[in-house]
């Protein structure tokens, strides 16, 4: 009786130490891997708000949420790598995934959102919901069901290993170039969008159809083309995820579920929040890869899996409309 | 006063048997009547009565199973708002429909929307031409901003306005549209007697100064007798009297309508 009791008292013990203290040890050991997941961390994450910012202009634009968002990178990272395999020059390879998803929103626009306007946000999630088993099956029949590799040399991404900090932290930081390279592009891609949204008048449009569908129409802010445009857009952002994602694996189906990591940032960032897309990526992104190495002892594998919902989760107990969400307050 | 000076004009907007309906329900009958040029024409009748049904037609947010409108000498068998807006219709709505997380000053640009010429990609770069239109655009925005003397709140976002303010903003997001058409839902309800006389001021002076048509749903009787030169009276969605105000007072069916809803009203509260 005792015996099982003590069992058990030294099990928490090492279970808590092993979640709170352990990697502590683990950092003041190896201070060079906490910097090298920092900046894994840091590339997943850009990569997240980026996958995350598309839910969201589609949000603010059409109110619904883009179920089909991760069929959408699938869609575009194999694009350019089917033309690429046809022998098509890498640029225009991109600009053939950008026509792709282009007609791709003016396809949805036409078939998807315009006979259900007006219908309340569940019915055009659920529209989403067919959409994305449709492009699953029309995409596995036109480029094939099983993963391909993503030409890297071909499209000139950095694929190798940088040192750096040697004399620093005792052992040098290992550095991915395609993280760099996600980061960077990303970054920037995100920037673009911000100066895009904030600067210009198809921006300020964009601002006023999410604020209010009715009023944007009264003052002759022509809806569809709105639609199309951040479908578009929501597309290109997919074309890049699709590549560096499938860079690092393959691009192939699976990826759609990948995508779907965009939903914790969303939670976590509030889903009408650029910014919040921004830094719910950056957390999540982190934690996930910080849970990951210093948590796999305690928590078995995988933890990269589902830390990011549980963050959100926690989130979502705390503050119901993420960290940067408008507070939901009903008039009555 | 005003009258005076003004010279209305020939028939800017004009609706022939309009009839609408959803599902069973009749908001509007059969309804004729004409928008003049420069006039401010006053539609009122008891809530229900199909007074911004009427709007929504105008602008092109409903489409009428029957009948025709007429604006500026082209027919139509219903409008679109994107058209509406186009042509010089602006207008303001009967619940507040602003973009409650932009400025007053960016809520009002967005009038300027239609009028901007430059094309995606100089507003991408946002450099030179796009910048210098937009500068252009904010010169007429600021404009606005005087004459509804709304100033001090320029950069505030507009949902933490109070109601009568948040809709001299929206008047002014109309305003910049520079309208040849102003249709105004009500623009005066839920506004103190002070902030009523203001916007009396601002629809008088837009009308008189730049020739702006305008025609405004009103519940407030003296109001609607002190600044309109015609006034439509709508009940369940027919049209009851037309003409000039003392005239429409008089009238015996527009008596027994406001009086069947006085009634009802009180039987409400
Ligand atoms: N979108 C709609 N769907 C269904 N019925 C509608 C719709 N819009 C208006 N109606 C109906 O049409 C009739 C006229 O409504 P409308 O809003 O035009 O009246 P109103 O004169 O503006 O009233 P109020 O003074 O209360 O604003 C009402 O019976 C209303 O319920
Ligand atoms: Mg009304």
């Amino acid at each position: 009786m005792e015996a099982v009791g003590l069992d058990v008292l030294t099990w928490m013990v090492d279970f808590l130490s092993g979640l709170f203290v352990d990697p502590f040890f683990a950092v003041a050991r190896r201070p060079d891997k906490l910097v090298q997941i920092l900046i894994q961390g840091v590339s997943a994450g850009v990569m997240y708000s980026l996958i995350a910012l598309g839910f969201v202009l589609i949000f603010k634009a059409s109110g619904v949420f883009n179920f089909a968002q991760g069929i959408m990178v699938v869609f575009a990272g194999l694009s350019v790598v089917v033309l690429i395999e046809a022998g098509v020059p890498a640029i225009l390879a991109i600009a053939g995934a950008v026509v792709v998803m282009i007609v791709m929103a003016f396809a949805i626009e036409r078939l998807v959102l315009r006979p259900l306007v007006n219908q309340d946000g569940i019915i055009l999630f659920m529209a989403t919901i067919g959409l994305a088993f449709f492009l699953e099956g029309f995409g596995q029949i036109i480029f094939g069901a099983d993963p391909k590799p993503v030409p890297v040399d071909a499209l000139m991404i950095p694929d190798g290993k940088i040192k750096v900090l040697g004399g620093l932290l005792g052992k040098p930081v290992r550095i991915y170039e395609l993280d760099l390279t996600a980061a960077g592009f990303g970054a920037l891609m995100v920037a673009a969008i911000i100066v895009f949204l904030n600067r210009t008048k198809i921006g300020r449009a964009l601002r006023a159809v999410a604020d209010d569908n009715q009023a944007a129409l009264s003052v002759g802010i022509p809806l569809r083309t709105i639609w199309v445009l951040v479908w578009s857009l929501a597309g290109i952002v997919a074309i890049f995820a699709g590549v560096m994602w499938g860079a690092q694996s393959q691009a192939g189906f699976s990826l759609a579920v990948l995508a779907l990591k965009a939903l914790p940032v969303l939670i976590l960032g509030g889903f009408t929040s650029v910014p919040g897309a921004i830094i719910g990526g950056t957390i999540i992104g982190v934690g996930e890869k910080l849970g990951e190495f210093y948590w796999r002892g305690v928590m078995g594998d995988g933890v990269e899996q589902w830390l990011g919902y549980v963050i959100a989760l926690i989130v979502l107990l705390v503050r119901p409309q993420g960290l940067f969400g408008e507070k939901i307050i009903e008039r009555i | 006063m005003t009258t005076s000076t003004r010279r209305i004009g020939d028939t800017l907007l004009k609706l022939e048997d309009i009839s609408l309906s959803f599902g069973g329900v009749k908001a509007l009958t059969n309804i004729s009547f004409e928008i003049k040029e420069h006039e401010i024409l006053a539609i009122i009748g008891p809530n229900g009565a199909g007074k911004s049904s009427m709007l929504n037609v105008i602008n092109g947010f409903y489409h009428p199973q029957e009948g025709r409108i007429t604006f500026r000498g082209q027919v139509r068998r219903q409008m679109r708002p994107y058209d509406a807006a186009r042509q010089g219709i602006a207008r303001t709505f009967q619940n507040i429909a602003l973009f409650k997380g932009m400025s007053t000053l960016d809520n009002i640009m967005t009038g300027r929307l239609l009028k901007m010429k430059r094309n995606f990609l100089w507003q991408a770069l946002y450099w030179g031409p796009a910048l210098k239109e937009e500068l252009e655009h904010r010169k007429v925005v600021e404009r606005v901003i005087d004459f509804l003397e709304i100033q001090a709140i320029r950069k505030t976002p507009v949902g933490r306005l109070p109601y009568g303010l948040q809709k001299r903003v929206e008047l002014g997001r109309a305003l910049a549209a520079e309208p040849d058409l102003l249709l105004l839902d009500e623009p005066m309800a839920g506004m103190n007697v002070e902030e009523k006389e203001d916007m009396c001021r601002f629809i008088l002076d837009v009308n008189d100064e730049f020739g702006t048509t305008i025609a405004l749903i009103e519940h407030d009787m003296s109001v609607v007798m002190d600044i309109s030169d015609r006034v439509v009276v709508l009940d369940y969605g027919r049209k009851i009297a037309d003409g000039p105000p003392e005239e429409v007072r008089r009238n015996k069916d527009v008596i027994d309508a406001y009086l069947g809803v006085s009634h009802e009203e009180m039987a409400a509260e």
